[in-house]
Protein backbone atom coordinates (compact mmCIF):
# COMPACT_ATOMS: atom_id res chain seq x y z
CA UNK A 1 0.00 0.00 0.00
CA UNK A 2 1.49 3.31 -0.78
CA UNK A 3 0.15 6.38 0.62
CA UNK A 4 1.22 9.89 0.79
CA UNK A 5 2.47 12.11 3.75
CA UNK A 6 -0.77 14.57 3.76
CA UNK A 7 -2.75 11.53 4.57
CA UNK A 8 -5.46 12.30 7.91
CA UNK A 9 -4.08 9.22 9.73
CA UNK A 10 -0.74 10.85 9.85
CA UNK A 11 -1.53 12.81 13.00
CA UNK A 12 -1.47 8.69 15.09
CA UNK A 13 1.87 7.91 13.78
CA UNK A 14 5.03 8.70 15.69
CA UNK A 15 8.06 9.63 14.65
CA UNK A 16 10.74 6.99 14.54
CA UNK A 17 13.63 8.48 13.75
CA UNK A 18 14.64 10.70 10.52
CA UNK A 19 16.81 12.34 8.49
CA UNK A 20 16.80 14.65 5.38
CA UNK A 21 16.49 12.06 2.95
CA UNK A 22 12.99 10.21 4.52
CA UNK A 23 11.92 8.98 7.63
CA UNK A 24 10.13 6.26 9.80
CA UNK A 25 7.20 6.61 11.71
CA UNK A 26 5.48 3.57 14.26
CA UNK A 27 1.50 3.56 14.19
CA UNK A 28 0.42 1.58 17.50
CA UNK A 29 -2.46 1.20 16.24
CA UNK A 30 -2.16 -0.78 13.18
CA UNK A 31 1.13 -2.21 14.90
CA UNK A 32 3.55 -1.45 11.88
CA UNK A 33 6.09 1.19 10.57
CA UNK A 34 5.57 3.65 7.48
CA UNK A 35 8.59 4.49 5.75
CA UNK A 36 8.82 7.63 3.96
CA UNK A 37 11.79 7.37 1.39
CA UNK A 38 12.40 7.45 -2.34
CA UNK A 39 9.18 9.38 -3.24
CA UNK A 40 6.65 6.73 -1.46
CA UNK A 41 5.24 6.31 1.99
CA UNK A 42 5.38 2.29 2.30
CA UNK A 43 3.81 0.04 5.21
CA UNK A 44 5.96 -2.46 6.58
CA UNK A 45 4.92 -4.85 9.32
CA UNK A 46 7.68 -6.78 11.51
CA UNK A 47 8.56 -9.39 9.35
CA UNK A 48 8.94 -6.96 6.31
CA UNK A 49 10.82 -4.42 8.12
CA UNK A 50 13.58 -6.73 9.52
CA UNK A 51 13.57 -8.23 6.05
CA UNK A 52 14.11 -4.21 4.58
CA UNK A 53 16.94 -3.83 7.00
CA UNK A 54 18.79 -7.17 6.39
CA UNK A 55 18.46 -5.96 1.99
CA UNK A 56 19.81 -2.67 2.76
CA UNK A 57 22.85 -4.17 4.89
CA UNK A 58 23.77 -6.92 2.69
CA UNK A 59 24.48 -3.97 -0.20
CA UNK A 60 28.63 -4.03 -0.17
CA UNK A 61 28.26 -0.22 -0.30
CA UNK A 62 32.34 -0.34 -0.29
CA UNK A 63 32.76 -2.67 -3.51
CA UNK A 64 29.88 -0.53 -5.41
CA UNK A 65 31.73 2.29 -4.76
CA UNK A 66 35.22 0.95 -6.13
CA UNK A 67 33.26 -0.77 -9.39
CA UNK A 68 34.40 0.55 -12.38
CA UNK A 69 32.10 -0.78 -14.73
CA UNK A 70 29.77 1.08 -16.46
CA UNK A 71 26.62 -0.38 -15.33
CA UNK A 72 23.80 1.52 -14.40
CA UNK A 73 24.66 2.97 -10.46
CA UNK A 74 20.91 0.94 -9.57
CA UNK A 75 20.45 -1.23 -6.94
CA UNK A 76 17.22 -3.08 -6.89
CA UNK A 77 16.03 -3.86 -2.98
CA UNK A 78 13.37 -6.84 -3.44
CA UNK A 79 12.19 -8.13 0.00
CA UNK A 80 10.67 -11.35 -0.34
CA UNK A 81 6.83 -11.77 0.66
CA UNK A 82 6.32 -8.22 0.40
CA UNK A 83 4.20 -5.64 -1.09
CA UNK A 84 7.45 -3.34 -2.17
CA UNK A 85 10.46 -2.79 -3.99
CA UNK A 86 12.95 0.03 -4.31
CA UNK A 87 14.95 0.86 -7.09
CA UNK A 88 17.57 2.97 -5.66
CA UNK A 89 20.68 4.83 -6.53
CA UNK A 90 24.12 4.14 -4.83
CA UNK A 91 23.26 7.88 -2.41
CA UNK A 92 20.01 6.61 -2.10
CA UNK A 93 20.67 3.28 -0.29
CA UNK A 94 23.41 4.72 1.72
CA UNK A 95 20.85 7.19 3.03
CA UNK A 96 18.03 4.80 3.66
CA UNK A 97 21.23 2.23 4.88
CA UNK A 98 21.86 5.53 7.51
CA UNK A 99 17.78 5.95 8.46
CA UNK A 100 17.74 1.86 9.14
CA UNK A 101 20.47 1.96 11.25
CA UNK A 102 18.80 5.21 12.86
CA UNK A 103 15.30 3.36 12.90
CA UNK A 104 16.50 0.07 14.73
CA UNK A 105 18.59 1.99 17.48
CA UNK A 106 15.57 3.98 18.28
CA UNK A 107 13.41 0.97 18.56
CA UNK A 108 15.90 -0.60 20.53
CA UNK A 109 16.25 2.13 22.71
CA UNK A 110 12.40 2.42 23.14
CA UNK A 111 12.75 -1.47 24.35
CA UNK A 112 14.86 -0.60 26.71
CA UNK A 113 13.16 2.16 28.17
CA UNK A 114 9.97 0.45 28.09
CA UNK A 115 11.83 -2.64 29.89
CA UNK A 116 12.88 -0.40 32.33
CA UNK A 117 9.54 1.61 33.20
CA UNK A 118 7.40 -1.05 33.48
CA UNK A 119 9.15 -4.54 34.07
CA UNK A 120 8.84 -3.90 37.97
CA UNK A 121 5.36 -4.44 38.74
CA UNK A 122 2.84 -2.06 40.72
CA UNK B 1 5.44 4.49 21.77
CA UNK B 2 4.90 0.53 22.13
CA UNK B 3 7.73 -1.70 21.66
CA UNK B 4 6.02 -3.58 18.89
CA UNK B 5 9.38 -5.44 18.70
CA UNK B 6 8.91 -7.31 21.74
CA UNK B 7 5.47 -7.83 21.13
CA UNK B 8 6.65 -10.24 18.03
CA UNK B 9 9.45 -11.49 19.77
CA UNK B 10 10.62 -12.63 23.41
CA UNK B 11 14.28 -12.61 22.30
CA UNK B 12 16.47 -9.69 21.15
CA UNK B 13 18.02 -9.61 17.37
CA UNK B 14 21.51 -10.26 18.90
CA UNK B 15 20.72 -13.57 21.21
CA UNK B 16 18.37 -14.56 18.28
CA UNK B 17 21.72 -14.07 16.00
CA UNK B 18 23.69 -16.17 18.58
CA UNK B 19 21.08 -19.06 18.79
CA UNK B 20 21.11 -19.20 15.05
CA UNK B 21 24.86 -19.45 15.45
CA UNK B 22 24.57 -22.12 17.67
CA UNK B 23 21.78 -23.92 15.61
CA UNK B 24 24.49 -24.13 13.56
CA UNK B 25 27.26 -25.19 15.61
CA UNK B 26 25.68 -28.50 17.00
CA UNK B 27 24.42 -29.30 13.37
CA UNK B 28 28.08 -29.25 12.53
CA UNK B 29 28.88 -31.16 15.49
CA UNK B 30 26.33 -33.94 14.41
CA UNK B 31 27.69 -34.29 11.05
CA UNK B 32 31.28 -34.56 12.21
CA UNK B 33 30.42 -37.01 14.70
CA UNK B 34 29.06 -38.59 12.05
CA UNK B 35 32.32 -38.60 9.89
CA UNK B 36 34.49 -40.14 12.84
CA UNK B 37 31.33 -42.83 13.02
CA UNK B 38 31.87 -43.39 9.62
CA UNK B 39 36.40 -43.65 10.04
CA UNK B 40 35.62 -45.67 13.06
CA UNK B 41 33.70 -48.07 11.49
CA UNK B 42 36.03 -47.91 7.94
CA UNK B 43 39.04 -49.12 10.77
CA UNK B 44 37.29 -52.03 12.61
CA UNK B 45 36.59 -50.00 15.83
CA UNK B 46 32.85 -51.13 15.73
CA UNK B 47 31.89 -50.15 18.87
CA UNK B 48 33.53 -46.30 19.12
CA UNK B 49 31.34 -46.05 15.42
CA UNK B 50 28.22 -46.99 17.24
CA UNK B 51 29.66 -44.53 20.22
CA UNK B 52 29.81 -41.90 17.44
CA UNK B 53 26.60 -42.70 16.00
CA UNK B 54 24.94 -41.70 19.60
CA UNK B 55 26.68 -38.64 19.40
CA UNK B 56 25.64 -37.74 16.23
CA UNK B 57 22.02 -38.16 17.05
CA UNK B 58 22.19 -36.02 20.83
CA UNK B 59 23.97 -33.86 18.51
CA UNK B 60 21.22 -32.92 16.09
CA UNK B 61 18.58 -33.36 19.05
CA UNK B 62 20.56 -30.00 20.60
CA UNK B 63 20.39 -28.77 17.17
CA UNK B 64 16.59 -29.21 17.04
CA UNK B 65 16.06 -28.01 20.73
CA UNK B 66 18.23 -24.49 20.14
CA UNK B 67 15.76 -24.24 16.42
CA UNK B 68 12.24 -24.74 18.14
CA UNK B 69 13.55 -22.26 21.17
CA UNK B 70 13.92 -19.81 18.46
CA UNK B 71 10.88 -20.15 16.91
CA UNK B 72 8.96 -20.73 20.20
CA UNK B 73 10.06 -17.38 20.96
CA UNK B 74 9.17 -15.67 18.15
CA UNK B 75 12.42 -15.36 16.35
CA UNK B 76 13.55 -16.39 13.08
CA UNK B 77 15.30 -19.97 13.08
CA UNK B 78 17.39 -20.29 10.20
CA UNK B 79 18.22 -23.72 8.99
CA UNK B 80 22.18 -24.05 8.51
CA UNK B 81 24.51 -25.09 5.54
CA UNK B 82 27.16 -27.13 7.18
CA UNK B 83 30.20 -27.52 5.20
CA UNK B 84 34.09 -28.68 5.59
CA UNK B 85 33.41 -31.97 7.27
CA UNK B 86 36.67 -33.94 8.29
CA UNK B 87 36.59 -36.50 6.56
CA UNK B 88 39.78 -38.82 7.32
CA UNK B 89 42.00 -38.51 10.44
CA UNK B 90 45.47 -39.61 10.77
CA UNK B 91 44.65 -42.36 13.94
CA UNK B 92 42.43 -43.94 16.36
CA UNK B 93 43.48 -41.61 18.87
CA UNK B 94 43.13 -38.32 16.60
CA UNK B 95 39.30 -38.85 16.78
CA UNK B 96 38.72 -38.40 20.40
CA UNK B 97 41.07 -35.73 20.55
CA UNK B 98 38.96 -33.72 17.68
CA UNK B 99 35.91 -35.41 19.49
CA UNK B 100 36.88 -33.48 22.65
CA UNK B 101 38.26 -30.21 21.23
CA UNK B 102 34.48 -29.78 19.56
CA UNK B 103 32.76 -30.36 23.16
CA UNK B 104 34.98 -27.84 24.46
CA UNK B 105 34.19 -25.53 21.55
CA UNK B 106 30.55 -26.01 22.12
CA UNK B 107 30.97 -25.66 25.78
CA UNK B 108 32.53 -21.95 24.92
CA UNK B 109 30.26 -20.81 22.35
CA UNK B 110 26.81 -21.43 24.88
CA UNK B 111 28.88 -19.90 27.83
CA UNK B 112 29.37 -17.07 25.15
CA UNK B 113 25.22 -17.14 24.48
CA UNK B 114 24.60 -16.92 28.44
CA UNK B 115 26.84 -14.35 28.94
CA UNK B 116 25.23 -11.88 26.21
CA UNK B 117 21.66 -13.04 27.80
CA UNK B 118 23.07 -12.08 31.67
CA UNK B 119 23.59 -9.07 29.86
CA UNK B 120 20.50 -7.87 28.65
CA UNK B 121 18.74 -9.43 31.32
CA UNK B 122 16.43 -12.38 29.28
CA UNK B 123 16.70 -14.51 31.80
CA UNK B 124 14.15 -16.52 30.09
CA UNK B 125 17.23 -17.64 27.63
CA UNK B 126 19.60 -18.26 30.91
CA UNK B 127 16.95 -20.55 32.17
CA UNK B 128 16.85 -22.57 29.26
CA UNK B 129 20.39 -22.87 28.76
CA UNK B 130 21.04 -24.13 31.77
CA UNK B 131 20.09 -27.55 30.45
CA UNK B 132 22.32 -27.08 27.95
CA UNK B 133 25.15 -26.28 30.59
CA UNK B 134 24.49 -29.49 32.54
CA UNK B 135 24.45 -31.30 29.16
CA UNK B 136 28.04 -30.24 28.17
CA UNK B 137 29.50 -31.35 31.91
CA UNK B 138 28.35 -34.60 30.41
CA UNK B 139 30.08 -34.46 26.63
CA UNK B 140 33.17 -33.65 27.79
CA UNK B 141 33.47 -36.14 30.48
CA UNK B 142 32.66 -38.54 28.28
CA UNK B 143 34.99 -37.15 25.80
CA UNK B 144 37.71 -36.40 28.36
CA UNK B 145 37.10 -40.05 29.49
CA UNK B 146 37.91 -41.21 26.14
CA UNK B 147 40.98 -39.99 25.55
CA UNK B 148 41.96 -41.26 29.41
CA UNK B 149 41.40 -44.86 28.44
CA UNK B 150 44.23 -44.22 25.52
CA UNK B 151 46.81 -43.41 28.79
CA UNK B 152 45.49 -46.24 31.04
CA UNK B 153 45.39 -48.94 28.65
CA UNK B 154 47.88 -47.94 26.34
CA UNK B 155 47.45 -48.58 22.50
CA UNK B 156 50.35 -51.46 22.22
CA UNK B 157 49.47 -54.88 20.96
CA UNK B 158 45.92 -55.37 21.27
CA UNK B 159 45.41 -51.99 23.28
CA UNK B 160 43.59 -50.11 20.48
CA UNK B 161 40.87 -53.39 20.50
CA UNK B 162 40.47 -52.99 24.67
CA UNK B 163 40.14 -48.94 24.01
CA UNK B 164 37.39 -49.59 21.24
CA UNK B 165 35.11 -52.21 23.38
CA UNK B 166 35.57 -50.19 26.17
CA UNK B 167 34.21 -46.60 24.67
CA UNK B 168 30.82 -47.72 24.39
CA UNK B 169 30.77 -48.50 28.28
CA UNK B 170 31.46 -44.82 29.32
CA UNK B 171 28.55 -43.28 31.14
CA UNK B 172 28.55 -39.83 33.46
CA UNK B 173 25.86 -40.43 36.38
CA UNK B 174 27.15 -37.83 38.12
CA UNK B 175 24.30 -36.53 41.02
CA UNK B 176 26.04 -33.47 41.56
Amino acid sequence: MVTTLIDPQTSTWVDVFSTKQGAVYQSDAERCWYVDFAGKVAKFDYRCLLKLKKAVYNVDIEAKLLETSKDPDVEIIFICACDHTYILTLMQIIALKELMEGTFVMLQLNSILQDRLYRIAV
Amino acid sequence: MKDLIRVRSLISAEVEMLLNQQVKKEAYSSSIYLSMASWCNRNGFDYSSDYFFKQAEEERQHQLKFYKYILDMGGNAVSPEVTGIKQEYNSFREVFEEALDQEISVTQSIKNIYARCLKEQDFVTNEFLNWFLKEQREEEYKARRALELFEVIGEEGTGRWQIDKHVGDIKYNSEA
